[in-house]
C-alpha cells in the first residue's frame, strides 16, 4: 500500500518537475504521435512502415547531431543542408571522374569538413556572428554546388551504394545504423570526454570557460568542423538514397535540423542539452510527415501541422530557465 | 541572467541582420549569374531584352539555351536576365524595370506570376516597344491595367501535357485502378496545371487516392512515394509533375517490388523512359519556347504581323521512341510548326 503510494508520488513529482518536460518533450511528443497515428491507421506501426520511417530519418539524424553540437555552444549552423548539397555534388563529380567509391566518400567527407572548418574559423577567429557566417556559407555552398554541377543532377550508379541504401537487418536499415552509430559516438564524446565537457562549458558561459583555461576558440572551430563533416557523411547517404547527386537546395533539411534540436530540449543559449533529445526530435518530425502522408492528409495541411507540432513541443520546454 | 539576456539580444540582432541580408541576397543575388550579352555580330535588326525565370531549374536552363541558340543563329544583339530563383517575384520585377529603362526594341518576358512584371511591362508599353510573352502568361487584366498589348504569347500547354499523360496511362493500364499524384512545391502553378490536366484526362476507371507535394525534390518524392505505396499497396500508377521527381518515385516503386505493376508516368523524363525507369512521359520543349521568343522579336522588327498565340510542341515519349527523342533533344524528334521561322524566311 505505502509502496504503491510512493511510486505514484514519485511519478507525480517527476511529471511536475519542469526539467522533465524539457528533457523528454521530443520523446513524449513522439509517443503521442505514434499512438495517434496507430489509432487512425494500423499500417503506421507495420514493420514495413517502421523501416520506411527509419530509412527516411537517417540523413536528418546525422545532420541533427552536428547541429546539436553547434547549438550546444550557443551557435547555429544555417549552412548544414547546403554543405550537404555541396558535398553530394563533390561526391558525384568524384564518382563520374572514376575515383572509386571509397575515395569519393573521402572527397565528400573532406568537402563537408572543409566548409565546416572555414565556418568555425570565421566565427571563432574572425569574430563574425555565427548567423551571418553560416548564412553566407548557405548561399556560397549551394551556389558552388550549382556551378560545379551546372545546375543538373549527376547520376551516380553504384552497386555498393544501392546496397547501402536498400539493405537492412530486420526493420533497421543500414543507413539508420550508421546514423545511430554516429549518435552514440556523439553522446560518448559529449558526456564522457574532456572535449565534451569543454563544449558544454563554452556554451554555458564563454567567459567562465576561458577563466578555467578552456580554449573556447578551438572548441568553437571544432563544433563547426564536426557539423560540416557530418553533413559530408549525410551527403553520401543522400546520393545513395536517390541514386544521383542533386544541386537542390534541401531547405527542409535545414529547418528540420534546427527544429529537431530545439524539440530535443537543447537550449538555444547553449550549455544545456543532450544528443538523444534531438535524435527523438528528428524521429518525431519524420513520423509526423510519414503519418500525414499515410493518412492522405492534403498537401496544403502538412506544413501547418508541422508548424503546430514544433511550436507545441517547444511549449513543453518553456519552463527552461 | 544578464548574460542570457545579452546573448538573447545578440540573437535577435543576428536574426534581424540575417533577414536583411537574405532580402539583399534575393534582390541582387542573381546579377552575378545573369548578364551574358550576345557575342554580337550585330547582324540582326533588333536589340532584344530578355527576362526569364530562375535558372535553378533545368527547364529554364533549356529555355536559356534556346534563346542563346536563336541569337547565335541570327547574330542579333541581346541581353538576358534571369530571376535569382523560381520564387523571386520582386527581384525579377526589378530586373525588367532596369531593362525597360534601357534602349531595346523588343522585350521577351517570362513572368514568374501572372502579375509580377506589370510595372516593367507598363514602362515598355509607354515607349511603344514590342512585348513577347513566353511560357507563363501575363494576366489579361494586368496587361490591360498596364495599358500594354502583348504582341504574341508563346508557351507550352501544361494542361494539355497532363491530359496526354492520362490518355497514355489509359492505354498502358486499360483496367484502371488507384493513382496518386506527386507535385512540385504546394501551390506552384505549373505543377497544379499539369496535375489538373492529368486529372481531367483520367478515364472513369481510375481514382485519384492521394495528392502530395514533393517540392520538385527527388529525395522528397522518393520518401513520399514509399509511404504512399505502404498505404496503398495495390496502387496502379503514379503521376509525377517532373522528370527529376519521377526518377525518385521510380526508385520507390522498384524498392517496393512493384515495378511493372505500379506504373510511373510523368511530364518530362525522356532519359527516364529511355533507361526504363519511367513507363511513359510527355516531354515539353522549353528550348523551342526560348528560340521562338527570340524569332518572334526578330519577325516583329522586320515588320511582320505576329500570330496572337503559339503553342510549342509536346511529345509523347514511350520506350519505342525514347532513343530517338534523346538524340533529337533539345529539339522534338518530329517536325513542328514554327510560324516565326516561316515569317522570317518568307
Amino acid at each position: 500500500m505505502t509502496a504503491t503510494e510512493s511510486v505514484g508520488e514519485r511519478v507525480r513529482v517527476t511529471l511536475t518537475r519542469p526539467t522533465f518536460w524539457v528533457e523528454w518533450a521530443s520523446v513524449v511528443g513522439l509517443v503521442l504521435l505514434v499512438v495517434l497515428f496507430t489509432a487512425l491507421d494500423s499500417t503506421f506501426l507495420s514493420a514495413g512502415n517502421i523501416r520506411g520511417m527509419l530509412l527516411a530519418s537517417a540523413i536528418l539524424t546525422i545532420l541533427v547531431v552536428g547541429q546539436a553540437f553547434v547549438i550546444l555552444t550557443a551557435g547555429i549552423d544555417l549552412s548544414v543542408a547546403s554543405v550537404m548539397t555541396f558535398a553530394a555534388v563533390m561526391f558525384g563529380l568524384a564518382m563520374t571522374h572514376g575515383y572509386g567509391i571509397l575515395l569519393s566518400c573521402l572527397v565528400a567527407f573532406c568537402a563537408g569538413a572543409a566548409v565546416g572548418l572555414l565556418n568555425g574559423v570565421l566565427v571563432a577567429k574572425g569574430r563574425i556572428t555565427d548567423f551571418i557566417v553560416t548564412l553566407g556559407a548557405l548561399s556560397a555552398a549551394s551556389g558552388t554546388a550549382l556551378i560545379l554541377s551546372d545546375g543538373k543532377p549527376i547520376t551516380v550508379i553504384s552497386a555498393p551504394l544501392f546496397e547501402l541504401s536498400a539493405g537492412s537487418v530486420g526493420v533497421v536499415p543500414y543507413t539508420f545504423m550508421i546514423a545511430l552509430l554516429i549518435a552514440v559516438l556523439a553522446h560518448v564524446v559529449l558526456f564522457k570526454t574532456k572535449f565534451g565537457t569543454h563544449v558544454l562549458a563554452t556554451g554555458g558561459s564563454v567567459e567562465a570557460a576561458q577563466a578555467t583555461g578552456i580554449r573556447t576558440t578551438r572548441i568553437k572551430i571544432a563544433v563547426y568542423a564536426i557539423s560540416g563533416s557530418l553533413a559530408g557523411i549525410a551527403a553520401i547517404l543522400l546520393v545513395a538514397r536517390v541514386g544521383s547527386a542533386e544541386p537542390a537546395a534541401n531547405m527542409t533539411f535545414l529547418l528540420n535540423s534546427v527544429a529537431a534540436v530545439v524539440l530535443g530540449g537543447v537550449s538555444l543559449f547553449g550549455g544545456k542539452g543532450s544528443i538523444k533529445g534531438p535524435i527523438f526530435g528528428a524521429l518525431l518530425l519524420t513520423a509526423l510527415s510519414n503519418g500525414l502522408t499515410l493518412l492522405g492528409v492534403s498537401q496544403f495541411y502538412q506544413p501547418l501541422a508541422v508548424g503546430v507540432v514544433v511550436v507545441g513541443a517547444a511549449f513543453l520546454t518553456r519552463f527552461d530557465k | 541572467m544578464t548574460g542570457a539576456e545579452r546573448r538573447r539580444s545578440r540573437w535577435v540582432g543576428g536574426m534581424a541582420l540575417a533577414c536583411g541580408l537574405s532580402l539583399m541576397l534575393s534582390a541582387c543575388g542573381g546579377d552575378s549569374a545573369a548578364p551574358s550579352a550576345g557575342d554580337g555580330e550585330a547582324g540582326g535588326d533588333a536589340k532584344i531584352g530578355v527576362v526569364i525565370k530562375g535558372l535553378d531549374n533545368p527547364f529554364f536552363q533549356h529555355m536559356e539555351d534556346g534563346i542563346e541558340a536563336a541569337a547565335e543563329d541570327s547574330g542579333v544583339e541581346y541581353t538576358i536576365q534571369a530571376a535569382a530563383s523560381i520564387t523571386d517575384t520582386s527581384g525579377q520585377a526589378d530586373k525588367l524595370s532596369n531593362l525597360a529603362n534601357q534602349d531595346y526594341d523588343c522585350y521577351v518576358v517570362n513572368p514568374i506570376s501572372g502579375t509580377n512584371l506589370v510595372q516593367g511591362i507598363a514602362q515598355i508599353a509607354a515607349k511603344d516597344k514590342t512585348i513577347v510573352n513566353i511560357d507563363n502568361p501575363v494576366e489579361a487584366e494586368a496587361a490591360k491595367a498596364a495599358d500594354a498589348t502583348i504582341a504574341t504569347y508563346i508557351g507550352t500547354d501544361n494542361l494539355a501535357a497532363g491530359k496526354m499523360v492520362a490518355d497514355q496511362l489509359a492505354t498502358l493500364a486499360p483496367e484502371g485502378g488507384d493513382v496518386a499524384t506527386v507535385g512540385g512545391v504546394a501551390g506552384d502553378v505549373t505543377s497544379a496545371q499539369r496535375i489538373d490536366g492529368f486529372k481531367e484526362g483520367l478515364s472513369q476507371d481510375f481514382t485519384v487516392v492521394q495528392e502530395v507535394a514533393a517540392d520538385w525534390n527527388r529525395q522528397e518524392a522518393q520518401t513520399q512515394a514509399e509511404t504512399i505505396l505502404r498505404a496503398n499497396p495495390e496502387l496502379a500508377a503514379f503521376f509525377v509533375a517532373n522528370d527529376d521527381m519521377a526518377m525518385g518515385v521510380a526508385r520507390a516503386v522498384a524498392a517496393a517490388d512493384r515495378k511493372g505493376e505500379t506504373l510511373v508516368v510523368s511530364v518530362d523524363g525522356i532519359d527516364g523512359v529511355a533507361s526504363g525507369d519511367i513507363d511513359a512521359a510527355v516531354a515539353q520543349y522549353p528550348f523551342v519556347v526560348g528560340k521562338m521568343g527570340m524569332q518572334a522579336c526578330e519577325a516583329a522588327a522586320a515588320g511582320h504581323e505576329l500570330p496572337a498565340k503559339v503553342d510549342t510542341p509536346i511529345e509523347l515519349i514511350t520506350p519505342e521512341n525514347a532513343k530517338e527523342a534523346q538524340e533529337a533533344f533539345p529539339e522534338p524528334p518530329s517536325d513542328y510548326e514554327n510560324p516565326f521561322a516561316d515569317l522570317l524566311e518568307g
